[in-house]
C-alpha cells in the first residue's frame, strides 16, 4: 500500500492548506505507475498527482476536499 | 457529453479522462512525436506550460528547441512563425490573449491570411496561431474578450473554437495538420484551470491516441425539437445546462455547438432551423456586425420562411466588458439570458 | 580607341564581377523604365490611377539598383529575399523569374501569383523571395524563414530589406532584436533614400544612421554613404558571410537615391533636393568607371543595353499576350 501525497507547492507557506481540485480517476479504479489520477492546488499555483504505484486506487479527500501540503489524499493498493 | 450530476465513473479502455488544457497539450505532443516540424512558439509557454495551460508538459518532453519562450515581440515572433510556415515548419504559435491582436494583427491577417492567395496558391502558410478568449473571471476589458467575429470576418485563415476535451484534441490535430492557417481559439473557461471556477464540463473521456475532429463542421451538442440554440466554445456550457433546466419544464432544446467559424458549418445551422422553427445565437463576442447576424443570414439567406419567429440573439452588447462581477455577469450570455431567449422565441 | 587592362578599381573586385553587377543594374533600370512607360501608357486623359494595362500604385526602384545589385551577387536561389512596396529591383537581381514577375504586374493569370498579389505583393517561392506592402513588416518573416535555415542546419541566409521610414516602426525594432537574441542568419538592410513619401529622414529619425541603431541590439551596423555598388557589395560580402558562419545578423543601411517619385504619379512638389537628383544617378557614374577601368571595352555598354531592351521588351509583350485571370475564379487560393 502506497500513500499519495499532496504535493509541497508553497515554500513561503509549507503547513498551508490546499484543495484537490480534480480526481481524473474513480475510488476504485485501477492506476498505473506515473498515470496522472489528480489536480491540486495551493493559492494560484496547482499542480498535477501521478500515481507513485500501480494497483487499486482509493480515494481519501474528495474533490473540493483540503489537506495539508505532504498529507495524504488517496493509497494506492497493489495487487 | 457528459452531464454535470453523474458521479466520476471509470473511463472506458483506451481513454483517459483530461481536462481540455491537457486533451490540447496532449494534441500537440502527439504531432510533435509524429512530426519533427511541429514546434511551438510564445509568451510563456515554455517553462510555464501556457498561462492556460494549453502547452503544459512540452517543454520537458521536448526540450527547448522546440518549445520555445518568446520575448514580448507578438510581431516579431507570429511574423517569425510565417516565415517559417512559409520554409516547410509546421509552428503552433501562441498569442496569449486574443486581445492582444491590436499588437500584431499586420502579421496575421496581411500576412498570415493573404501570402496563400497573392501567391496564387504557390506558397503554403502551415501555421497554428492559438489564443485564449473570454471572460467571467474579472479580467476586464483588455482582458476578457472573444473577438472570433473579427478573426472570421477576415478572409484567408480557418477559425476554430472548441468547447469540450474531445473536440479540443481532436480540433489541435486537423488544426497542425491542415496546410493553411488555423487560428485555435480556446475559451479560458472551458480549460478546466484549478484557479478558475470549477467546470465539469471542462474535464470529459478523451481517447489516449491520436485522432482529428474535422475543421468546418458542427456537431449537435444534445438534440431537441423545440429550439434551436446555436453557439459555440463556452456558451455551450451554458446552453447544455439551459437545456436540462428546460427539459424538466417538457421544453426540448437543440444545442448545436458550431466548433468552427471558419469554415462556417451553414448546412447544420440550416438543418436545425429546418427542424425547428425556432432559432437562439448565442455569441460571446460583440453582438453588432459578428457572429449571431451571420448566423441569422446564414438562414435568411436561403430561406426566411424557415423561421416559425423572429430569431433571437444572445450575446455581449456593443460594449466592453466590464471589471465589476455585477455588470460582467448581466453583460455575458449566461445562463439566465439564454433561457429567457428561449422562452421568448416559443412565446411566439 | 585605346585598350585598357581591365583593373580592379578601388575595391580590389574582378573585372568580371564588376561587369555582372553593372549589367544587373542595366538591367533594372531597364526593366523599371519599361514598366514606367507602360504604366502611364493608357492613364489618360489626365492620371486616373486605376486605368489602363497596370493599375494600381507603382514604385519603382530606379537610382536604387547598387543595393539589389550589390546584395544580391552574394546570395543564391535558396537564400530568402523579402522586400517592400518597392520590390522590383530586388526580385530582378535574386533572380526571379522576369517574365511570371511582369505577368503578375500586368496582372495576368501567367503571374507569380495568377494576378491575385500584384506588383507589391511578388511571391516566387523557386528563389525564397516575397515582398510585402505594408512597411517594415516584411522583416518579421524574414526572421522565420531564417530560423528554418538555421534548423535545418544550412548555411542559408535571409536578407531583409527595408526602407529608411520603416526603421521608425514598432516590426523593425522587434525583428533586430529577436534576430540578435537567437542568431538568426538574417542580413537586415535599410535603403535609405531619404524620404519616407514626402517626409525627410531628419523629420521622421531621431538619430542620424539607422545603421547605428544596430548596436542597441548587439548587431552589428554599417552605413554605406554614397550608393556605391562596390560599396554595397563589399558590406553584403561581410554581412552575408557572418549570417552563413551562424555568428548571427548584420544591419546594412544604404544612402541610396530614389530618382523618381514615391509612387508613379508622385509631383514630388515637397522634394526640395530635385535639381541635385539626376547628377547623383549611379549607373552613369559607374559605367563611366567602368570604362576608364577598361572593363568595359568599346561598345560594350552599347551591347548590355540593348541586350536588357530585348530581355525586357520580350517578357513585356508575353505579359500583354498573356490571358486574364477568370473572374468566376476570383475566390481561388483563399485557403489551403
Amino acid at each position: 500500500m502506497t500513500d499519495v501525497l499532496f504535493p509541497p507547492l508553497s515554500t513561503q507557506r509549507p503547513d498551508a492548506e490546499g484543495v484537490v481540485t480534480r480526481w481524473f480517476v474513480a475510488d476504485g479504479e485501477t492506476v498505473s505507475a506515473g498515470q496522472l489520477v489528480a489536480e491540486v492546488q495551493v493559492d494560484k499555483v496547482d499542480a498535477e498527482v501521478v500515481a507513485p504505484a500501480g494497483g487499486v486506487l482509493r480515494v481519501l479527500v474528495p474533490e473540493d476536499g483540503t489537506a495539508r501540503q505532504g498529507a495524504a489524499i488517496a493509497r494506492v493498493d497493489e495487487v | 457529453m457528459t452531464t454535470t450530476q453523474e458521479p466520476l465513473s471509470t473511463a472506458p479502455h483506451g481513454t483517459h479522462r483530461l481536462t481540455t488544457a491537457k486533451a490540447v497539450a496532449e494534441a500537440i505532443a502527439l504531432e510533435m512525436r509524429a512530426d519533427p516540424s511541429v514546434l511551438c512558439l510564445g509568451e510563456d509557454i515554455g517553462a510555464y506550460g501556457g498561462i492556460f495551460g494549453a502547452t503544459t508538459g512540452l517543454l520537458d518532453e521536448f526540450g527547448p528547441q522546440r518549445v520555445i519562450d518568446t520575448p514580448i515581440s507578438e510581431t516579431a515572433f507570429i511574423g517569425l512563425g510565417i516565415g517559417a510556415a512559409v520554409e516547410g515548419m509546421r509552428p503552433v504559435v501562441e498569442l496569449m490573449f486574443a486581445d492582444f491582436m491590436g499588437v500584431c494583427l499586420d502579421q496575421i491577417y496581411n500576412h498570415m491570411a493573404k501570402i496563400h492567395y497573392e501567391s496564387g496558391g504557390n506558397v503554403t502558410v502551415p501555421m497554428v496561431l492559438t489564443t485564449a478568449v473570454g471572460g467571467g473571471y474579472s479580467d476586464a476589458a483588455q482582458h476578457s474578450q472573444c473577438l472570433w467575429g473579427t478573426f472570421a470576418h477576415l478572409p484567408g485563415m480557418k477559425v476554430v473554437a472548441p468547447s469540450n476535451p474531445y473536440d479540443a484534441k481532436g480540433l489541435m490535430a486537423s488544426a497542425i495538420r491542415d496546410d493553411g492557417p488555423v487560428v485555435y481559439m480556446f475559451h479560458k473557461g472551458v480549460m478546466g484551470l484549478a484557479w478558475m471556477a470549477r467546470n465539469d464540463r471542462a474535464v470529459a473521456d478523451v481517447p489516449e491516441g491520436a485522432y482529428t475532429v474535422p475543421i468546418g463542421e458542427a456537431a449537435v451538442a444534445r438534440e431537441g425539437s423545440d429550439v434551436s440554440v446555436v453557439t459555440i466554445s463556452k456558451s455551450v456550457h451554458h446552453a447544455l445546462d439551459v437545456a436540462e433546466r428546460m427539459a424538466a419544464d417538457g421544453v426540448s432544446v437543440e444545442v448545436l455547438d458550431l466548433r468552427s467559424l471558419v469554415p462556417l458549418d451553414r448546412t447544420a445551422i440550416l438543418a436545425t432551423v429546418a427542424k425547428t422553427g425556432r432559432l437562439v445565437v448565442v455569441d460571446e463576442d460583440y453582438q453588432s456586425f459578428g457572429l449571431s447576424g451571420e448566423v441569422v443570414a446564414t438562414v435568411t439567406d436561403v430561406d426566411p420562411g424557415l423561421f416559425h419567429a423572429a430569431p433571437v440573439r444572445v450575446a455581449n452588447p456593443d460594449t466592453p466588458v466590464p471589471y465589476s462581477r455585477p455588470l460582467e455577469q448581466v453583460v455575458l450570455p449566461g445562463p439566465d439570458r439564454i433561457e429567457a431567449a428561449c422562452r421568448r422565441v416559443l412565446a411566439v | 580607341m585605346t585598350t585598357t587592362t581591365p583593373t580592379r578599381g578601388a575595391t580590389g573586385l574582378d573585372p568580371s564581377v564588376r561587369r555582372e553587377l553593372y549589367r544587373t543594374m542595366v538591367l533594372i533600370r531597364t526593366y523599371e523604365e519599361a514598366v514606367r512607360r507602360e504604366y502611364y501608357a493608357d492613364k489618360g486623359p489626365g492620371f486616373d490611377i486605376g486605368k489602363g494595362l497596370v493599375p494600381g500604385e507603382m514604385h519603382l526602384s530606379a537610382g536604387q539598383e547598387p543595393v539589389a545589385a550589390g546584395i544580391c551577387a552574394h546570395l543564391t536561389t535558396d537564400d530568402a529575399v523579402t522586400a517592400t512596396h518597392r520590390p522590383h529591383h530586388l526580385a530582378i537581381a535574386h533572380g526571379v523569374d522576369m517574365a511570371a514577375m511582369t505577368a503578375e504586374i500586368f496582372g495576368r493569370e501567367t503571374g507569380l501569383g495568377h494576378g491575385r498579389g500584384g506588383h507589391m505583393h511578388l511571391f516566387d517561392p523557386a528563389t525564397h523571395f516575397s515582398c510585402s506592402g505594408i512597411i517594415a513588416e516584411g522583416y518579421p518573416p524574414a526572421l522565420g524563414q531564417a530560423f528554418a535555415f538555421q534548423r535545418r542546419g544550412s548555411d542559408r541566409v535571409a536578407v531583409a530589406v527595408t526602407g529608411e521610414g520603416a526603421a521608425n516602426q514598432g516590426a523593425f525594432h522587434e525583428s533586430l532584436n529577436l534576430a540578435a537574441l537567437w542568431r538568426l542568419p538574417v542580413v537586415f538592410v535599410v535603403e535609405d533614400n531619404d524620404w519616407g513619401i514626402s517626409v525627410p529622414r531628419s523629420a521622421s529619425t531621431s538619430v542620424p544612421s539607422n545603421a547605428a541603431r544596430g548596436a542597441a541590439y548587439g548587431i552589428p551596423g554599417v552605413r554605406v554613404e554614397d550608393n556605391a555598388v562596390e560599396a554595397v557589395y563589399a558590406a553584403a560580402a561581410e554581412a552575408v558571410a557572418r549570417a552563413r558562419a551562424g555568428d548571427g545578423p548584420s544591419l546594412i543601411e544604404v544612402h541610396t537615391l530614389r530618382l523618381w517619385g514615391h509612387f508613379e504619379g508622385d509631383a514630388q512638389g515637397y522634394r526640395t533636393d530635385l535639381d541635385g537628383v539626376p547628377g547623383r544617378d549611379p549607373l552613369p557614374t559607374y559605367r563611366a568607371t567602368l570604362e576608364a577601368d577598361g572593363v568595359l571595352g568599346a561598345g560594350a555598354a552599347d551591347d548590355i543595353a540593348r541586350a536588357a531592351s530585348e530581355r525586357v521588351e520580350s517578357v513585356i509583350a508575353a505579359a500583354k499576350a498573356a490571358p486574364l485571370p477568370d473572374p468566376a475564379q476570383a475566390q481561388s487560393y483563399v485557403l489551403a
